[in-house]
């Protein structure tokens, strides 16, 4: 039987394997608006991992019994495509699939305002191209993108990002051999205006002092997602407006 | 008052606009008695009112408001209409005879006033406004730059109407006909209304889009009448 010999994860000089310190980002890119047949739509890159979110609606909601009078229901679908993975992943939604769906539609639901559009539903799908780690944190990024580029009001964008512990050493946005063999992962998603958090996961074991400074962490690199965020509403949405 | 913005900044979803509560206008929300921007889009303060003027954005049905729409399903208590994308209204019949006599098929495109929208969904009035629509060019834009197509108590889209010769009917959810003596005045009125559609959150839209008319119906204005005459 061959053993799994786990990869030293951090060097002497607190460098990781992919050449990063413990608190910095992968190198992130985000665009608005990539997806024409859509009502909004953002892409989101952060190092390998590679996510698309797309929002269809307002429409009616189908099956009518549904519809609820008052307010419209947040339709949320995260897939991995089959080829996102080292070892292609079965088609169809697996069961990890439904429980991040159902995280990211209440992350979602906390900001949007839901009750403009009574009877309706909007439809929030997220596709990951290429997994590396982070997927759901991108993924909600990319989501609240899409609904802000539909025009869909809402209280405010969300970023997300993934603090873990490996080798002792709390580290921002790990990849996906870093969340393999390391001792925690924990995304976070947090409403940056108001500092809310809308999503909190953790996996692994961390004491309560690893706790307190991975949200600390975790806040840093929300805020310059963030920033991206902004910057690529700015670069789609002001451009229509200088070139006038 | 303290205001956070300058005129047609682009703001994002959450950013704070004013202090003063009661200046919160459409495209923004009231939190803990201080405005914020609700869309993506131009800030702007209209009527005294801290405005959001949304890039694009789903139709929101309000009662009063004149809507376009197609029939879409005829059923025993009324007729369906869709507004476009996601909202369909329901305009009630009192009986099967008046159904009948409105004399409507599905695909038909009607003219009509929402008279409640809320619970029950959106409901259409049957009264003189009410309109079955023959002929003209069916156009769809989004419906948050409509209020840019009228323009100040109706200066861009009377204009329009005054230099192109078309009869325009907007309705508030997007859709809009356009009913012209000759094609290229319909070409002209549906160019103008697109470049407004372009380019809504502009400022000096209406001499911009009369000066762009002028040059398409201009030369053939004057075409046309001398080959009439």
């Amino acid at each position: 039987m061959t053993q799994v010999i786990k990869p030293k994860l951090i060097d002497e000089n607190g460098i990781r394997l992919d050449g990063r310190g413990p608190t910095d980002l992968r190198p992130l890119r985000i665009e608005v608006s990539v997806l024409e047949k859509s009502d909004g739509s953002a892409y989101v890159e952060l190092g390998k991992t590679k996510v698309y979110a797309a929002v269809y609606g307002p429409k009616e909601a189908h099956p009518k019994h549904l519809a609820i009078p008052d307010r419209a229901i947040l339709n949320c679908r995260y897939h991995m495509t089959s080829f996102s993975t080292d070892e292609r992943k079965i088609l169809g939604m697996t069961r990890r699939e439904i429980e991040l769906s159902k995280v990211i539609r209440e992350a979602l639901e906390s900001v949007v305002f839901l009750e403009e559009f009574p009877r309706s539903a909007i439809d929030v799908f997220v596709e990951v191209v290429q997994a590396d780690g982070g997927t759901r944190t991108a993924g909600l990024t990319a989501a609240s993108l899409a609904l802000a580029d539909a025009g869909i009001p809402m209280r405010e964008l969300i970023a997300a990002v993934a603090v873990g512990k490996v080798d002792g050493t709390i580290i921002l946005d790990p990849s996906d051999i870093e969340d393999k063999y390391g001792e925690a992962d924990m995304p976070i998603g947090v409403a940056p205006e108001s500092n809310t958090i809308v999503l909190l996961q953790l996996n692994g074991k961390m004491t309560k002092d690893e706790f307190r400074r991975g949200l600390e962490l975790a806040r840093v690199g929300i805020q310059k997602i963030y920033q991206a965020q902004r910057e690529a509403l700015r670069r789609k949405y002001g451009a229509s407006t200088t070139e006038v | 008052m303290p205001i956070y913005f300058n005129d047609r900044e682009i703001v994002l979803p959450g950013q704070l606009l004013s202090d003063d509560s009661r200046r919160a206008g459409e495209g923004t929300y009231v939190m803990d008695g201080k405005v914020y921007a609700a869309t993506v889009g131009a800030a702007t303060i209209r009527d005294g009112k801290v405005e959001v003027i949304t890039f694009r954005g789903p139709y929101k049905p309000a009662a009063g408001d004149m809507i376009i729409g197609v029939v879409s399903d005829i059923k025993p208590i009324g007729v369906e209409v869709d507004l476009g994308g996601h909202v369909t209204a329901l305009l009630k019949v009192k009986n099967v005879k008046e159904l009948a006599s409105l004399d409507l098929k599905v695909g038909d495109v009607v003219y009509a006033r929402v008279s409640s929208s809320g619970l029950k969904g959106v409901l259409l009035e049957l009264n003189e406004q009410f309109k079955k629509i023959n002929e003209g060019v069916l156009l769809r834009m989004t419906p948050t730059k409509i209020p840019r197509l009228i323009g100040k108590r109706g200066s861009m889209i009377n204009m329009l109407k005054k230099i192109t010769g078309c009869n325009i009917m907007v309705g508030t959810n997007g859709f809009v006909i356009v009913n012209g003596p000759s094609p290229a005045k319909e070409f002209a009125a549906i160019s103008a209304i697109r470049l407004i559609e372009r380019e809504a959150h502009s400022q000096g839209l209406t001499d911009k889009v009369m000066a762009y008319l002028s040059k398409l119906v201009g030369g053939e204005v004057s075409h046309d009448t001398g080959d009439k005459a």
